[in-house]
């Protein structure tokens, strides 16, 4: 995925040259090493500020959401089944928008990078093919990217996007005998004293600030049932009792929806493993329902449908 | 002599003789996150590190307050006020941009006719360790915002990491009482002091520029309106990290809660960035969208706290810079202003 840049820059200048888009939003280099940043742009100048390496983790398909322009955004294969799902729950006008899809082979999770450090500060980050150098004071480290990178990518399905109208280089092959539910088996496996106990200990820090929320392109409630006040569902504080229902109502709200994009994961400043609640109700969809979410437009979303073979068995 | 000299062995002793006589609070790593916590032995306290990740505001202003509890029958409204703190408690370990912090949450909760007596109460019976920073993150800017890595202020005592030792600055009369827990003090020698120097130098030295912050409130004067703000926050998704993580943002929310035998009255962190904040009872929302909210805190912090009390309400610690999960960074903002 290095050095797809001058490709994306072509097709995106295209696209404003000849009036297809009004916008094109992609990555730019962040302000932090092993950062990039949203990068919003109207003029062909700017053109040179997009960026395509393993840093370019964020969902976009968030910054769809209210906008009247035409638009054209940089998508991985996750973006791109985020914007499918978004399109097909009415919330997008696919009609407005033109998906330059990126074969993705995964971004990397700044998290384990910064262990891997133990404490020693990154001033600066490059990639090279497979490898990922990281320079601080006084010292210099070659990582291979595949140790470091996001757990989502580790066992994508979908690394080239399902869906998309131009396609950046040539498409990956998907990786094939990943087990992607080793976390939720795990999870699983253990009694529900244990399962309670690690999730007490995982939201038991969370500060209620709903990056995992805002990020997440599938959140898009014009009042999320957490702010509501007439009435209020339950309580504001950080206490477990009201942020373990935030999450797991969240997670109830998202299945059959998430993409498993990971955006939350890695937006969380408490380091909370978000996805551990997301990943179980992707599997439940997929397991119950035979669906995997956001591969095509035509697609209807799996809890808004009845279907008379529907699995049943968890019907008492 | 303000300055003594204490063995690193020592440190822990000292900290362990102050959890006799006070509550302390320190950088305690739990579940990878460093966040000030209760410690119940100096062993628990992490003095090696660049900064924690949620400010030493928590300690002072908690996320949650109970402020009061209160029963009601037919008759009447029964009222219970929160028992105020048993004993001193000690922020130990307090880096100068958060010590700074608190100096401003000072003045946030006790200027004017507006004197904020829960947070009052506790900071008249707070005393404030700090550690200088000998190594300043490249997301910091505490000396474009006034501070420095060796600042004192709201500080009782300030420590500095000499390696084997720490360096003890006393800087008032309580920072004074705290040493008297301490063992095997003695007098700081010019060596020591020289030490000291250099390291402020060096730290001083680490930052890799400064940001254009002489004349930024002037220069945000009449600029409400302006369009940049319309680029600016583009890329706000609009969470509260940001302000979450500050030890200058106060906006706090007051809310009841029935429990099973009374209620109670909550104070909770609120945030300028969420729609709630300023959503009126009739549905009419001034801040309707990302932009006004960004520019909100960027206002409040760069202009209007600036023009009623005369410093910025950032301390550049680069907690929003790190957290954000955009990287929104309020560097670039400050220098997309002063460039206009």
């Amino acid at each position: 995925m290095v050095g797809g840049e001058d490709k994306i820059r072509e097709i995106a200048g295209r696209l404003l040259r000849e009036g297809e888009v009004d916008l094109i939003i992609g990555y730019e280099k962040g302000t932090l090493p092993l950062r990039s940043t949203p990068s919003f742009i109207r003029d062909q100048n700017d053109l040179y500020k997009l960026i395509w390496d393993p840093t370019c983790d964020i969902n976009l398909s968030k910054y769809l959401h209210g906008r009247d322009e035409k638009i054209g955004i940089l998508a991985k294969g996750c973006d791109a089944r985020s914007i499918v799902v978004c399109g097909s729950e009415g919330q997008i006008d696919m009609g407005k928008v033109v998906i330059i899809g990126l074969p993705c082979s995964g971004v990397i999770d700044r998290k384990k990078i910064e262990a891997e450090m133990e404490g020693r500060e990154v001033l600066e980050a490059t990639f090279a093919d497979q490898s990922l150098v990281i320079r601080g004071e006084g010292f210099e480290e070659v990582l291979p990217i595949k140790g470091f990178m996001d757990d989502s990518c580790l066992s994508c399905r979908h690394r080239n996007p399902p869906v998309y109208d131009v396609l950046v280089g040539e498409p990956l092959p998907e990786i094939t005998g990943a087990n992607e539910y080793a976390e939720v088996d795990e999870l699983e496996s253990k009694s529900a004293e244990e399962r309670w106990g690690y999730f007490v200990e995982e939201m038991g820090s969370c500060i209620r600030c709903y990056s995992c929320r805002n990020v997440c392109p599938m959140c898009y409630c014009k009042e999320c049932f957490v702010d509501e006040t007439m009435p209020a569902w339950f309580g504001k504080t950080n206490e477990l009792t009201d942020t373990i229902i935030y999450h797991l109502v969240r997670a109830i709200h998202l299945t059959g929806r998430c993409v498993d994009c990971g955006a939350c994961s890695r937006a969380c400043p408490m380091d909370i493993n978000l996805k551990a609640l997301t990943k179980k109700a992707e599997k439940i969809a997929r397991e119950r329902f035979n669906f995997e979410v956001g591969l095509t437009t035509e697609e209807a979303p799996v809890l808004g449908v009845f279907k008379e073979d529907d699995s049943e068995e968890f019907i008492i | 002599m303000n300055h003594k000299v204490i063995a690193k062995d020592g440190i822990r002793e000292f900290i362990d003789g102050l959890i006799e006589e006070y509550r302390v609070f320190a950088p305690v790593e739990g579940k990878k996150i460093l966040r000030l916590r209760e410690i119940s032995s100096g062993e628990e306290a992490c003095l090696d590190f660049y900064n924690t990740k949620m400010s030493s505001k928590e300690a002072l202003f908690p996320q949650n307050e109970v402020l009061f509890t209160y029963k009601k029958d037919r008759e009447a409204i029964e009222k219970e006020a929160t028992s105020p703190m048993k004993r001193e408690q000690v922020l130990f370990g307090v880096r100068p941009c958060d010590a700074k912090g608190v100096t401003l949450t000072d003045v946030f909760f006790s200027s004017g006719e507006h004197r904020d007596q829960p947070y009052l109460e506790k900071r008249d019976r707070t005393a404030i360790v700090g550690l200088a920073c000998n190594r300043p993150l490249n997301t910091c800017f505490c000396t474009s915002t006034g501070g420095s890595p060796f600042g004192k202020e709201g500080m009782d005592l300030l420590l500095v990491d000499l390696g084997e030792r720490y360096l003890v600055e006393i800087l008032t009369e309580r920072g004074e009482r705290l040493l008297g827990a301490a063992h095997g003090l003695r007098d700081a020698t010019e060596e020591d002091m020289k030490l000291a120097q250099r390291l402020s130098n060096e730290a001083d030295n680490a930052f890799s520029k400064e940001l254009p912050t002489e004349g930024l409130s002037e220069r945000l004067d009449g600029m409400f309106e302006d369009p940049i703000w319309d680029t600016i926050h583009q890329k706000c998704v609009g969470c509260g990290i940001c302000t979450f993580v500050c030890p200058t943002c106060w906006c706090f929310d007051v809310v009841d809660e029935e429990k099973a035998n009374g209620a109670i009255r909550i104070r909770l962190w609120d945030t300028c960035q969420l729609p709630l904040f300023t959503l009126q009872g009739s549905g009419f929302n001034p801040r309707p969208s990302g932009k006004e909210r960004l520019r909100q805190r960027v206002m409040h912090k760069l202009n209007y706290f600036p023009k009623e009390f005369g410093s910025l309400a950032c301390v550049g610690c680069g907690r929003c810079v790190r957290e954000c999960p955009v990287n929104l960074d309020i560097r670039e903002i400050i220098e997309t202003i002063m460039s206009m």
